[in-house]
């Protein structure tokens, strides 16, 4: 049993750090909320639904269209709705709102288009987990941990050793500085919401593979995503990453004394405590928080 | 028939009135962004609902469900206080999702999914309301009722200084008043009136489930104040009888109704991207959101 939820707690979480990641490298270097990166990672996985399971692609094609749709659906948030309230100098405020006028326009599309039923994207027989060390695991959920690990990887040497990264932490320390030593903040904004949709296309592949699709996953897979990149410090992907395993964790480990319906519960409660007591989470600079 | 239809729209118009000056009270006059205002008509709807089915008379049930959100209120108010913007949303949103996982989970109480079927339709002292024309002219003057004492607290001291709050909370306090407080009340007041509007929205439409309360709601009651534009009271009235009269001709173009629900969200959370960009104070606002 406790194998068993250890392993559960780690796959959700490792999706859930998937989700926060990108959310986290967006809201440092932008410093605004981006609700609508919850319906980022629901289109991906309907485009995959729609190119593999709907239109027959090649299933790795398919995947790889999806990723790319994904990413380019979040930069164009970010030039066609975000650049028009930066031009306007709108508050972080303001953006948020609007944020959360797209995440819902973006499902009640894909509600109009694809219908509220499940969908399956069925290319994976249900296949039989295999034992490891007291726990059944299946190869997907392998996949998703090691894409997961493999990602946080490439994100970290991104942005540690190349001068995109570096540009990036720059901006997210100081937008003005950062300009007058010659960065160019629309672009660093773009490539930041690339990157960021992109891992959220991954994320949704994973969970649409492992668990169907529905047209609000990306709100619940928004709502895990903040939390964790909350709990962990908002404004430090590290930290994000960290939020999330252990809101995987303890959602998992939860289930032990609440009944799993509760889970989304447990996450906000959580989330309060953090709030509280330490909004800047567990990685976070304290001035961030103001 | 067509008669019939009007007298519906204009009960849920005055249903939204209440819900919408309630949540500008917060939003507008105080400068709390709450995000959770349909947990508190959750509350009241909860309330009222639970114990009409107890057989109490209405004006009871009424009242209680007020109170019961206006605890919630003050309860959330308690650990939110020092928060600002981006959390303060967040923190708001998150009690959202608290209530409506306990209303899906609590199944002893609630029946969760299922919901609460049969709420009897009002009554005072023998007078029935049950005839939806008496129920409208019910409608008519509390909204009325709310309106005139919601306008009376904004016009009192106690008004001018949680504008003042709003505006320069440390100047505020400088000046001797307890801005902590000050806030708390405001939550609370305005959970009232959203939870008497959630008992009247219980008592008409004689059935609720968790699904009447989700996220998807906040958006036409946001979209509302935003339009209408923060701080007035007049914006906020007129913007509620346009808003939610505008997608009605959806019904009559002939699109199946389980298009027409994710078009009303289209319409709405277009509209509020639309506002926020070219007008971010709406139509008859005093300030701008920070």
């Amino acid at each position: 049993m406790f194998t068993q939820l250890l392993v559960n707690g780690l796959i959700a979480g490792a999706i859930y750090a998937l989700v926060a990641s990108g959310f986290s490298l967006i809201y440092a270097t932008c410093k605004f909320v981006h609700f609508a990166h919850g319906p980022v990672i629901a289109l991906a996985g309907y485009f995959l639904y729609l190119f593999f399971s709907l239109l027959g692609l090649n299933f790795w094609i398919a995947i790889i269209l999806a990723i790319i749709l994904a990413a380019f659906f979040g930069l164009a948030i970010n030039v066609l709705v975000y650049k028009k309230f930066r031009q306007r100098k709108a508050s972080p405020v303001i953006l948020l709102i609007a944020s959360f006028a797209l995440l819902i326009l973006f499902e009640s599309l894909i509600l109009i288009f694809f219908g509220a039923d499940v969908k399956t994207i069925g290319f994976i027989k249900i296949a039989k987990g295999s034992e490891f060390a007291g726990a059944i695991i299946t190869p997907l959920q392998i996949v998703i941990i090691i894409a997961s690990a493999v990602l946080f990887a490439l994100l970290f040497l991104l942005m540690k050793k190349t001068k995109l990264g570096k540009a990036m932490r720059a901006v997210a320390d100081n937008k003005q500085v950062s300009e007058i030593c010659g960065i160019s903040t629309e672009k660093i904004y773009n490539w930041v919401f690339i990157i960021g949709s992109t891992i959220a296309g991954v994320a949704g592949i994973l969970v649409g593979l492992e668990q169907n699709l529905e047209p609000t996953m990306g709100t619940s897979l928004m709502i895990k995503g903040f939390t964790g990149a909350v709990i962990g410090g908002i404004g430090s992907v590290p930290g994000a990453i960290l939020g999330s395993f252990l809101l995987g964790l303890v959602e998992n480990f939860g289930i032990w004394f609440l009944p799993s319906g509760y889970k989304d519960a447990i996450a906000f409660i959580i989330l309060f405590i953090f709030l509280l007591f330490r909004p800047q989470g567990i990685l976070g600079k304290k001035n961030q928080s103001n | 028939m067509i008669e019939a239809y009007f007298i519906h729209l204009l009960i849920l118009v005055g249903i939204y009135a209440i819900l919408a000056i309630s949540l500008q009270l917060a939003v507008g006059f105080s400068g709390l962004l709450n995000l959770g205002h349909i947990a508190f008509y959750c509350i009241g709807a909860y309330t009222s609902a639970l114990l009409a089915l107890q057989g109490l008379p209405f004006w009871f049930c009424f009242l209680a469900a007020g109170f019961m959100a206006m605890v919630f209120g003050f309860l959330l108010s308690l650990p939110t206080n020092k928060l600002k913007g981006d959390y303060l949303a967040l923190a708001t949103l998150g009690f959202s999702f608290v209530v409506t996982a306990v209303a899906l989970n609590w199944t002893g109480l609630t029946r969760g999914p299922l919901g609460l079927p049969g709420i009897p339709k009002p009554s005072f002292f023998g007078f029935s309301f049950a005839n939806n024309f008496w129920f409208l002219i019910l409608v008519l003057i509390i909204a009325t009722a709310s309106y005139l004492i919601i306008k009376r607290i904004i016009q009192s001291p106690f008004g001018k200084a949680l504008e003042a709050t709003r505006d320069d909370e440390l100047a505020t306090r400088v000046l001797g008043k307890n801005t902590l407080k000050l806030k708390s009340y405001s939550l609370a007041i305005s959970a009232f009136f959203a939870g008497i509007a959630g008992s009247l929205y219980a008592s008409y439409i004689t059935f609720i489930d968790p699904s009447s309360f989700s996220l998807m709601q906040l958006i036409p009651v946001l979209c509302i104040v935003i339009i209408g534009g923060l701080a007035s009271l007049k914006g906020t009235i007129i913007a509620t009888v346009v808003l939610t009269l505008l997608p009605e001709p959806l019904r009559f173009i002939g699109f199946p109704s389980s298009v027409v629900g994710p078009m009303r969200q289209i319409i709405y959370s277009l509209l509020l991207l639309l506002i926020l960009i070219y007008r971010p104070r709406g139509f008859f606002g005093k300030i701008e959101l920070e």
